[in-house]
């Protein structure tokens, strides 16, 4: 049992590369020329590069030791204001709906460090009333865009380069070097690895811990604008099983429920092995509620596994 | 002046606490009497009858919620467990089998959904609440297969009574199964060694063990208490309806959740019981009976609903702290 741990925890820390080039190279092989066809490749990286800002969000708050449920609707909601408000132009729909997620961020950083309440029943909440604000603003209909131009932001292409994926690999390099070569980036992981330690060493925690909520929310509004250009319009339903799936990315991308732990890069590359898991089962003709059980099945695997890691690093600090 | 100081502070804290823990109660008796001045038809007996028959699912499956919320765990799957075993039952029943054994069916199918979800978090220490988030997206799927998205009918006519019929033509018997559930859990919580280790181990678990409680097993027995729980509302909800959906339980995780701390249970665990519960759902069933008597949408009911959960969490963090 403890070698398989330790095997399990090997594994777990080289895993985001290694499971990201073995579901690659099965799906080639298993579906040959349908996946390695420039036009699904393209596309799966256009999917995947639309979730990468809200996957990379979640990554950092796991990294500081908390958690943001709130991703999904905060992504809905940025689509709808981004959609709602384009008689006042495309830029400032743009900004209005960045705007909103900085709002969101201030909200749950509040909640979490001021009002000291738990992270996933604080983003809970704010979930809760996100989605509410969702279905009351589309009055639970589907909303279309008027400005066609708007369109590039999400559908455009670069040559064969999908746009988002330009926009994705921007935000990627950025946040890689926030978190690893700034002080502020290496402070949230002292911060969620041991905040006493944190404390001592001089760190300013209640900055530190909001910090992550703002940029996971803005990133989350980011994904929301981009996912909203490629289809022009918006819908209530939008972003439902984001949080599950930024969660379950970021995991699989070496981050830990812990918190101290994981990378963006990890992140982006545990959201690919995602994207094209359904890629993949779509392609093979699964229907969808499969693709939901299997989806779901390996989120709980990754807690577990999580979980379990955690606990034996535990006992073995203790020792 | 210092002295003073704290002196004052204890005060307010102690009327802060006080109004915490009535909050559900105070709520219930403002809205019943902005119902009973704004509309003619609220106090009557009629009116309250079908409030309390409207919230006895949610009341049920809440009851559940709250043991765990006691021992300071958390089922977000019973919205789905809520459709799924009540999906079990009718399609058996679609098979041939009759009333009785069905219903067992379905019940027992409530039993393993709670004990899957007790193991998985006992035995490898997983967050309940991420654990029980991905097997209720599971079973939203597997609903989904059984029925292939459709909505499925009961063949047997007298399942429907159980959620319809009344005792005496008055009360029906789903008020009267959730409520004296309320009155057995109640009993449960206060006066079984049961109980009390609930209420240890969510204060602190490491206490718990040492004072001899077996923690694995209270956490176990109450996923299973609160599968258990889903099971019967789900079955009372499918007969009410005669016919179930995989959705018909739809955010019911997270109202279950806020009904049992609108009543004066803490999310942080070790304090509340269950006829604070049954007070914290009757609170939401007359809002939301008004929201429909003033012809408000009911989508500014999540909302509502939302910054009040906000609101009272951060008011028990203010209080556990200054403890």
């Amino acid at each position: 049992m403890n070698s398989v741990k330790r095997y399990l925890s090997v594994f777990f820390k080289q895993t985001p590369g290694v499971l990201f080039f073995s579901v690659f190279i099965f799906f080639s092989i298993l579906l040959k020329d349908t996946f390695l066809s420039i036009y699904t490749l393209t596309n799966i990286a256009r999917q995947v590069s639309i979730d990468v800002p809200i996957v990379m969000g979640q990554a950092i708050v796991l990294i500081a030791g908390g958690i943001d449920i709130s991703v999904g609707s905060v992504m809905a909601m940025s689509a709808v204001i981004v959609i709602s408000t384009q008689q006042y132009g495309m830029i400032p729909s743009i900004v209005f709906a960045l705007l909103f997620g900085v709002c969101i961020g201030l909200i749950n950083g509040f909640l979490v460090t001021k009002a000291k309440i738990v992270p996933f029943i604080a983003t809970l909440g704010t979930m809760s009333i996100v989605r509410g604000l969702v279905l009351v603003t589309t009055d639970q209909r589907s909303i279309m865009g008027t400005i066609p131009r708007f369109e590039i932001l999400g559908n455009g292409n670069f040559w064969i380069i999908p746009g988002p994926f330009i926009i994705a690999m921007v935000l990627l390099f950025i946040l890689h070097q926030f978190l690893k070569k700034t002080k502020k980036g290496r402070n949230l992981y002292a911060l969620g690895g041991d905040p006493e330690n944190a404390f001592l060493s001089g760190i300013p925690i209640g900055r530190t811990k909001f910090t992550p909520y703002i940029i996971c929310s803005l990133l989350a509004s980011v994904s929301g604008i981009l996912l909203a250009s490629r289809i022009n319009s918006a819908n209530p339903q939008l972003g439902m099983d984001t949080a599950l799936a930024s969660i379950a990315a970021a995991i699989i991308g070496g981050a830990s429920l812990l918190g101290g732990r994981g990378s963006v890069i990890g992140a982006v590359l545990g959201i690919s092995v995602l994207g094209m898991l359904s890629t993949g089962m779509n392609l093979l003709g699964l229907v969808t509620y499969y693709q939901i059980a299997v989806k779901s099945a390996l989120f709980v695997v990754v807690v577990v596994i999580d979980a379990i890691i955690v606990s034996k690093g535990i006992s073995k600090r203790r020792k | 002046m210092k002295l003073s100081n704290s002196k004052r502070e204890h005060s307010v804290l102690r009327w802060l606490g006080l109004l915490r823990m009535q909050v559900a109660l105070i709520l219930f008796i403002t809205l019943i009497v902005i119902g009973s001045v704004l509309s003619d038809v609220f106090l009557t007996p009629n009116n309250l009858l079908n409030i309390l028959w409207a919230v006895s699912v949610l009341g049920i499956v809440a009851l559940g919620q709250c043991i765990l919320i006691i021992a300071c765990r958390f089922d977000m799957s019973v919205a789905y467990s809520v459709g799924l075993c009540g999906i079990i039952t009718v399609v058996v029943q679609n098979h041939g089998v009759s009333l009785f054994p069905s219903v067992i069916i379905g019940l027992l199918s409530g039993l393993l959904i709670g004990s899957v979800n007790g193991l998985i978090c006992v035995r490898t220490k997983a967050n309940p609440f991420l654990v029980t988030l991905g097997t209720g997206i599971f079973m939203y799927a597997t609903s989904l297969a059984i029925t292939k998205s459709q909505t499925v009918y009961t063949p047997i006519a007298d399942f429907k009574l159980l959620g319809r019929a009344k005792l005496f033509g008055t009360v029906q018997y789903s008020i009267l199964i959730f409520l004296g559930l309320a009155i057995i859990l109640e009993i449960v919580l206060r006066y079984t060694k049961f109980g009390r280790g609930l209420f240890v181990i969510g204060l602190n678990e490491k206490v718990g063990t040492l004072s001899g409680f077996s923690t694995s097993r209270i956490s176990m027995a109450a996923f299973v208490i609160c599968g258990f729980t889903a099971a019967i509302g789900s079955l009372i909800i499918t007969s009410r309806n005669g016919s179930t959906v995989a959705n018909v339980g739809m955010g019911m995780e997270f109202d279950s959740i806020i009904a049992v701390v609108l009543g004066g249970t803490s999310l942080f665990g070790g304090s509340g019981g269950a006829i604070r519960t049954v007070v914290g759902v009757l609170t939401l069933g007359v809002l939301n009976n008004l929201m429909v008597l003033m012809n408000i949408p009911t989508e500014n009911q999540q909302i509502a609903k939302g910054t009040i959960f906000l609101l009272i969490v951060w008011l028990d963090s203010l209080l556990r702290n200054k403890k």
